[in-house]
């Protein structure tokens, strides 16, 4: 179907509720009034010909333009395509209607529109504060334009107050934000009848450090290194997401030698991570052999990343227009030598792991992310896979150099831990793969496009990348004087934060650590 | 010799089986974590790391909660002197230890009884919320452990005619009349390594070496426990663990074991007995490597099997006599 029949799906529909259709750099957008909102969400969320996903819902304080705020929804369609909705609220207005109640993955977006621009989703089922702590005082709503980036808060009073599940026996378990091992802080608190889960309530966003207020201040050359900083674990992912996005705008074309090097690393990161998961997951079922060998591996990747780049989280590379270094062939192929041996190692080592008849009863059937959750959430990337979610934004919406090169996406139906393992283990294969494909082929020519002309304040432009965790999007738009008028980030992590609520229940305490580090979520990630 | 330098006799022995206890006890420790590093392709932390530990928390100062009474204070004391008294009743290297008037494996299993009932207390005593769950794991656990326990020992105690460890270790050592039909012991031996297994906190029914409050037992009831207190702990915890090896070496293979107040046969005591638990924790390393731990409700089966298997070598006891 092409991305137009959509937008005559919608208009179909709804008729002369559509204030207009519109196509901004080949993304189909629907605009239409607030109140019609819920309707039309809810169409996309449902109707037979679009499927859509609810991938990502953020406002912009479009002030000094426009003295008013605009809401975006974006669907992912089912098959890949995006279809975004988008609508107003102007002058004092500070309400719109909440399409939380037909489409449950609104849920943290919408309480996150009313921490950081004070906008209420009226309908909301739970409008606790999500990112603003109570501390935080009231009527601090930073992403705002009259909110000051260097302002400094005062404090006050505020307690959060948790579900709470009440009965004979049934006992609350606080655990966090401090960790006894170097893990970011997260709370999580568990109502438990002996040591079954009955309940689980994530609390997070604790180190909030205003990343995209920041973004607001910055040139778009300056940017990327922000971008870096928002998951360390994850830096290539995000500062790759945001030069796409600033490319997308600026009208950048990237040389092919810098798309087939972007993949490269962006592949690299996948596997120094993965692995390190692998070994992870397995250690937490007191499995520490597989945490030794995965961790030598991981070591040794992170060591091929520092001799090809001088940063061992593939820092500093990105830049908008294509990369800032290159790289001689004896580099890669010693690097592919060392990538070779590495894959053998791990063939080996994941042939024990599955082997081990105690460690896959650990495995097997704990923390389950039924498939049906796991849509409602919007889940994808490594969890929404291994939950049969045959989402990938490598293959959907292709990138860098993935449209010439060759790959399988593993897909696995059970979602326990053990299908997320494996779906690990198998993308760990593929990105061997992708890197020797990446280096077979590697053009030669420039690696970067230096001209960085300058948008028209309120354009905007969106782009998604599949990084180790699953898929990151940015939207940025320009605003006076070359600087960023609004960058939205969205780690994975955000989406599926949720859904891992689900994932816990019916299991034990003692496997909850197992069950979280298969999913390994980035904190940092949501506390931007 | 008079009854007075039989009793100075007594009390060096008595001493000297104490110096060496409270010496090899954390020597084992590191052993494993050796075993474990080696398999691992680590070197490990080097083999006097755990007396650096002990030594290190000695001199740190406690922190205790506000919450806390006498017991979170006392625990840490009635522990380790329960253990050690329990060690002293056990033949390490002579056959017959001094103190076996006092105590027989009965008494050696309630006094280890003795330190977790005060332990589980301490874990609840600080009102934390992992304290809470180790406790209530560390009772399951432990009631399940001690029927297998005694019973192993009984079944070795029947050829012996006696539940006196310095008489059975004393016969068997001397080959009177015992180990004529080995499967019961072979029985009784696997149950006892399986308790052994549980009731020192090893791989597959506890992770030593976690950080994950919530998959915890006995780490997590010790949780809020600091300086001389914890080292208090940790080197009862050690001791524990040599108890049981030495349990499993003397009471199944005592052979080696000085059977007369002899310093070359002693000393030749303690050579034996240090190859045999050294062999012992060295297979607890490797069984520690080769396996994840158990799921927490799985334990209760892996526990029942020391049960059964301590009851079959017991029946099979009778049978074989006739």
């Amino acid at each position: 179907m092409d991305r137009d029949e959509r937008i005559e799906s919608v208009k179909k529909a709804f008729g002369a509720k559509i204030l207009g259709a519109d196509r901004v750099r080949g993304i189909p957008v629907v605009t239409a009034a607030k109140q019609d909102i819920p309707a039309i969400a809810s169409h996309m969320h449902r109707a037979s010909d679009l499927r859509g996903t609810l991938s990502l819902q953020w406002a912009v304080d479009l002030r000094p333009r426009l003295a008013a705020y605009r809401i975006y929804y974006l669907f992912t369609l089912s098959g890949g395509p995006w279809l975004m909705l988008q609508t107003e609220l102007y002058g004092e207005d500070r309400l719109f209607p909440s399409i939380t109640p037909r489409i449950h993955a609104a849920k943290w977006y919408e309480r996150e529109i009313r921490d950081m621009f004070g906008l209420i989703a009226e309908g909301h089922p739970d409008l606790r504060r999500l990112v603003r702590h109570e501390h935080w005082p009231k009527g601090t709503h930073p992403l705002k334009k009259d909110f000051s980036w260097n302002h400094v808060m005062g404090r006050q009073d505020g307690e959060y107050h948790f579900r709470q599940i009440e009965g004979e026996g049934v006992f609350e378990v606080p655990v966090g934000p401090i960790h006894a091992g170097i893990i970011e802080p997260g709370h999580f608190r568990f109502s438990v009848a002996g040591e079954p889960i009955m309940q689980l309530e994530v609390r997070h966003f604790w180190k909030h450090r205003g990343v995209e207020k920041l973004f607001e201040n910055l040139t778009w050359a300056e940017g990327v290194s922000l971008a870096e900083k928002v998951s360390g674990d994850t830096s290539f992912g995000h500062s790759l997401c945001y030069c796409q996005a600033a490319e997308s705008l600026l009208g950048i074309e990237v040389p092919p030698r810098a798309n087939y090097l972007r993949s490269l690393f962006l592949e690299l990161e996948r596997l120094h991570n993965h692995i390190g998961d692998v070994g992870a997951i397995c250690n937490d079922a007191a499995y520490a052999l597989a945490l030794a060998h995965c961790g030598r591996m991981k070591e040794r990747i992170m060591q091929i990343n520092d001799s090809l780049t001088g940063s061992r989280f593939l820092r500093g590379l990105n830049r908008v227009g294509g990369l800032s270094i290159d790289l001689p062939s004896d580099q890669l192929d010693a690097a592919a030598l060392a990538l070779k041996k590495i894959e053998e190692d791990f063939t080996d080592l994941s042939k024990i792991i599955f082997n081990n008849a105690s460690l896959t009863d650990r495995l097997e059937t704990t923390g389950i992310l039924k498939e049906r959750t796991a849509r409602d959430h919007g889940v994808m990337g490594v969890v929404g896979r291994a939950s049969n979610i045959d989402r990938d934004v490598r293959r959907d919406h292709p990138f860098a150099a993935y449209d010439r090169l060759r790959f399988k996406v593993p897909i696995y139906r059970y979602g326990d831990v053990r299908a997320r393992l494996r779906v690990r283990v198998d993308e760990v294969h593929e990105s061997m793969d992708l890197i020797r494909q990446a280096l077979e082929n590697l053009p030669v020519g420039p690696i970067t496009n230096a001209a960085l002309p300058a948008p028209q304040p309120g354009d905007w432009a969106l782009s998604a990348v599949e990084g180790w965790r699953g898929e990151i999007l940015y939207f940025v738009m320009a605003g006076e004087e070359g600087k960023i008028h609004r960058c939205k980030v969205r780690d994975p992590s955000f989406v599926i934060w949720p859904a891992i609520q689900f994932a816990v229940l019916g299991n034990i305490i003692p496997d909850f650590p197992l069950i979280n580090k298969s999913f390994n979520l980035s904190y940092a990630g949501t506390d931007l | 010799m008079g009854p007075v330098s039989v009793m100075i006799e007594s009390a060096l022995i008595t001493v000297v089986q104490m110096v060496v206890a409270l010496t090899a006890s954390p020597f084992i420790v590191g052993l494993i974590r050796k075993v474990k590093a080696r398999l691992q392709c680590r070197q490990g932390p080097g083999w006097l790391q755990p007396y650096y530990d002990l030594a290190k928390l000695f001199r740190k100062d406690v922190v205790a909660s506000t919450h806390t009474s006498w017991i979170f204070t006392a625990t840490p004391y009635i522990l380790f002197a329960s253990t050690l008294t329990a060690v002293l009743l056990v033949p390490i290297f002579l056959s017959k230890v001094p103190l076996n008037f006092a105590g027989d494996a009965i008494t050696v299993v309630y006094l280890l009884a003795l330190g977790t009932f005060f332990l589980m207390l301490a874990g609840l005593d600080a009102g934390s919320a992992f304290g809470g769950m180790g406790s209530s794991r560390e009772a399951i656990v432990a009631s399940l452990t001690e029927p297998a326990m005694i019973l192993s020992i009984f079944a070795v105690g029947l050829t012996a005619g006696s539940t006196n460890l310095s008489t059975i270790v004393h016969k068997t050592a001397l080959l009177q009349g015992i180990v004529t039909d080995p499967p019961p012991h072979l029985m009784a031996l696997a149950a006892l390594f399986i308790v052994t297994l549980a009731e020192t906190g090893r791989v597959p029914v506890d992770n030593p070496a976690t950080h994950l409050e919530l998959t915890m037992i006995h780490e997590a009831m010790i949780l809020e426990y600091s300086g001389r207190y914890l080292a208090l702990i940790e080197w009862a915890s050690a001791l524990k663990l040599l108890l049981f090896l030495t349990l499993m070496s003397n009471i199944f293979a005592p052979w080696g074991i000085a059977t007369e107040r002899e310093p070359v046969w002693m000393i030749l005591g303690v050579g034996v007995w240090l190859i045999k638990i050294c062999g012992l924790a060295v297979l607890i390393g490797v069984i520690e490597s080769m396996f994840a731990k158990l799921r927490l409700f799985r334990v209760t089966d892996f526990l029942g099997l020391a049960f059964i298997l301590s009851l079959l070598a017991i029946i099979f006891f009778y049978i074989l006599r006739g």
